[in-house]
């Protein structure tokens, strides 16, 4: 579905990822962990299509088609989904309004009607009760004075009503406390199947128990200097990345 | 050879004093007014029209504005449907109409309100009225006010018994009846007196039925003691047409004076608000909102003046800016010696969403009182392109993105008006600007 192959990418000239090549088959799970700045985030936003990122060298293809050459809202149309590290504020737009807008940004590009308030708010309130978000969230303004655990919590929401083939998740377990990442987690699993893949940022194996990756991934210095199944993490969690950063 | 500035403003000055003259023959204005008028020239004679660098007109080019002499138009005849159209829900029967400044029975319904109306020519006699009439025009400092005062006529006076409080909101109706030929020029002048303890809540909406015309308006609204006004100006005249409107506030002990101004822009409007926290206690707050495309302008010169203590002054600004238009606050908050522990604060934020549009901030504090607490502050910004990407990477297009991000931006102040008719017409005209 996803092949990333040799690319290195930053920002002002000055290179981050520096040569990743990573392949992500449907129904696969992948975890990318690694230390503070290691370009976990620069990896997504390229993926995202963050104008501020530059790709120098290198190609990604989603379905055999240049993601790069793509507009960001593009990508998500064709399915891509980022839940951010830091998803912005943004006051003044009616939380429940936007994910209206955004779920029909979709079903328009499918070739469906877009729907109605009312219907889209008996998806809305299903899909919130899932995630145990309190029905209120609809009429904040989005992400404005939410919570760290609350954002994340609002960015599954997104993921759980655009149903996205490929979702990479940055780190959407920090900052939520343990039932919250439960929840979390089981609203995931539940829009898992043989047709999408998943993409998991994360610092800490603790989410990994939750959901299961089939893929771990170690990021260091812009580089992956190990790959392995789930068994690596727990080796991490163990060791930390200085076993693995010193024996590299 | 070709006229300068200076010239061609001496000339339209002469102009002017000239056809004040002819304006006294055939009026004969009785004795109150006349002294009124009169006072007013003079002081046009002292203030003189702005040209070269003048510090009340920073940012505004007066140049079509000072083109005396001025046709004036009294009004015509307006459709039914127009005057319908600007009449906001819930207000059918506290509505009061003004064609070209003229008021209208005809046209208007107080049967819902409570306030009494009275020309000003009769309210003169009145030793108040007559003493703080005669005050504004001896301090005008706003040539285009005094110009109102200068000829004023036809000005109507609202009086809102002490006490009294309405139901629903009480609409001034300006209409602009415009000219398919030359510039016309038009004159709106309302006084609202409100009694000790009385609460109004006002509407006041510019509205033009075709272009070319200079609306040169002046609202005087004296709040008496723990009175209350909620107060939304909606400026939305014809995209071809000139607007300047004075609205001085004087407000008495523990009084109040919540306003809202919406602007649509056209040729050039300016708002110039004069406050007077008059005793202790008093309360401004004063938003501002304007949405601004094409070569659209809108202005606002704002005084302030806390001249007793313990009174309270917030302002906040938002315009947004695109193609070619312009935008200023030239706003300035006085504390006079005296009037200690104040509270002020000042907000100014443009959203340019055009190289060429220009958004002007000139933020300032004369403090003369040792103890107080003022604030000021003003931004200039373009779309937020973080927030612009979230949008995107949910599938959203760059146009609704940015337009959802600039109608929210404009909508949080819009919000704040208390008047939900208004509220929603704004959000469904004023922003609708905002698509392209
Ligand atoms: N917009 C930016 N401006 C400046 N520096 C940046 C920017 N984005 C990333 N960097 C730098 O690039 C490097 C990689 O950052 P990135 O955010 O991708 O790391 P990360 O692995 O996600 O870290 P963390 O675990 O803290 O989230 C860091 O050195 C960071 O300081
Ligand atoms: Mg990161």
């Amino acid at each position: 579905m996803l092949e990333i192959k040799d690319v290195r990418a930053g920002f002002d000239g000055t290179e981050i990822i520096k040569g990743i090549t990573l392949s992500v088959k449907k129904g696969e799970v992948h975890a990318i962990m690694g230390p503070n700045g290691s370009g976990k985030s620069t990896l997504a936003k390229i993926l995202s299509g963050h104008p501020s990122y530059e790709v120098m060298s290198g190609e990604v293809t989603l379905d055999g088609q240049n993601l790069l050459e793509m507009e960001p809202e593009k990508r998500a149309l064709k399915g891509v989904f980022m839940g951010f590290q830091y998803p912005v504020e943004i006051p003044g737009v009616n939380n429940a309004e936007f994910l209206r807008m955004a779920y029909n940004a979709k079903r328009i590009h499918e070739g469906q009607e877009e729907l109605d308030p009312l219907d889209f708010d008996e998806i809305l309130t299903e899909k919130m009760k899932v995630l145990g978000m309190e029905q209120k969230y609809k009429d904040r303004s989005l992400n404005e004075g939410f919570s760290g655990g609350e954002k994340k919590k609002n960015e599954i929401l997104q993921m759980a009503i655009l149903e996205p083939k490929l979702a990479v998740l940055d780190e959407t377990d920090s900052g939520l406390d343990i039932d919250a990442l439960r929840v979390v987690a089981n609203g995931v699993n539940k829009l898992r199947n043989e047709n999408n893949a998943l993409i998991l940022i994360t610092h800490y194996q603790r989410l990994l128990e939750y959901i299961q990756p089939d893929f771990v991934h170690v990021l260091s210095q812009g580089k992956i200097i190990k790959s392995g199944e789930k068994g690596l993490a727990l080796e991490l969690e163990a060791q930390g990345y200085d076993w693995l950063t010193t024996t590299h | 050879m070709t006229t300068t500035a200076a010239e061609s403003t001496d000339q339209a000055e002469s102009a002017l004093l000239d056809q004040h003259k002819q304006f006294l023959s055939e009026t004969q204005p009785a004795a109150d007014i006349l002294a009124l008028n009169e006072s007013a020239i003079q002081r046009f004679e002292v203030l003189k029209f702005p040209y070269r660098k003048h510090e009340m007109y920073t940012f505004v080019n007066t140049k079509d504005i000072t083109a005396a002499p001025y046709v004036f138009s009294y009004g015509a005849s307006v459709a039914e449907d127009f005057i319908k159209k600007h009449v906001y829900p819930g207000c059918e029967k506290s509505v009061l109409v003004l064609v070209d400044g003229v008021y209208r029975e005809n046209l208007s319904d107080i049967s819902g309100t409570s306030v009494r109306l009275m020309p000003i020519v009769e309210a003169l006699s009145q030793a108040d009225i007559k003493s703080y009439l005669e005050s504004t025009v001896a301090n005008e400092n706003d040539v285009f006010a005094c110009i109102n005062s200068a000829f004023l006529n036809h000005g109507l006076m609202i009086d809102v018994p002490e006490k009294t409080q309405s139901e629903s909101p009480l609409q001034i109706l300006h209409v602009s009846t415009g000219s398919p030929a030359g510039k016309v020029t038009t004159l709106p002048r309302v006084l609202v007196r409100l009694g000790v303890m009385a609460e109004l809540k006002l509407i006041v909406k510019y509205a033009g039925v075709q272009g070319n015309y200079f609306v040169n308006s002046v609202l005087d609204v004296l709040v008496g003691e723990d009175a209350g006004v909620a107060f939304t100006q909606i400026q939305q005249d014809n995209g071809d047409a000139w607007h300047c409107s004075k609205n001085r506030i004087v407000l008495d002990r523990n009084s109040r004076f919540h306003a809202s101004n919406a602007s649509y822009g056209n040729k050039l409007t300016r708002h110039h608000y004069e406050v007077h926290l008059k005793e202790t206690g008093a309360e401004l707050w004063l938003n501002g909102v304007s949405v601004l495309t094409d070569e659209e302008q809108v202005h606002n010169f704002v005084r302030i003046h806390h001249a007793a203590p313990h009174c309270v002054s917030n302002q906040q600004f938002k315009n947004i800016v695109d193609d070619h238009s312009r935008s200023s606050i030239d706003g300035t908050v006085i504390v006079n010696e005296g009037a200690q522990l104040t509270v002020s604060d000042q907000l100014i934020n443009n959203l340019m969403l055009s190289d060429n549009a220009h958004a002007d901030n000139k933020p300032n504090l004369m403090i003369f009182a040792d103890d107080v607490k003022c604030t000021h502050g003003a931004t200039i910004g373009q779309i937020n392109e973080d927030q612009l990407f979230y949008l995107k990477t949910r599938g959203l297009s760059t146009k609704i993105a940015k337009e959802l991000l600039t109608k929210s931006f404009a909508d949080s102040l819009i919000q704040t008006i208390a008047f939900p008719a208004v509220v929603e017409d704004l959000e469904n005209t004023l922003l609708k600007k905002l698509e392209s």
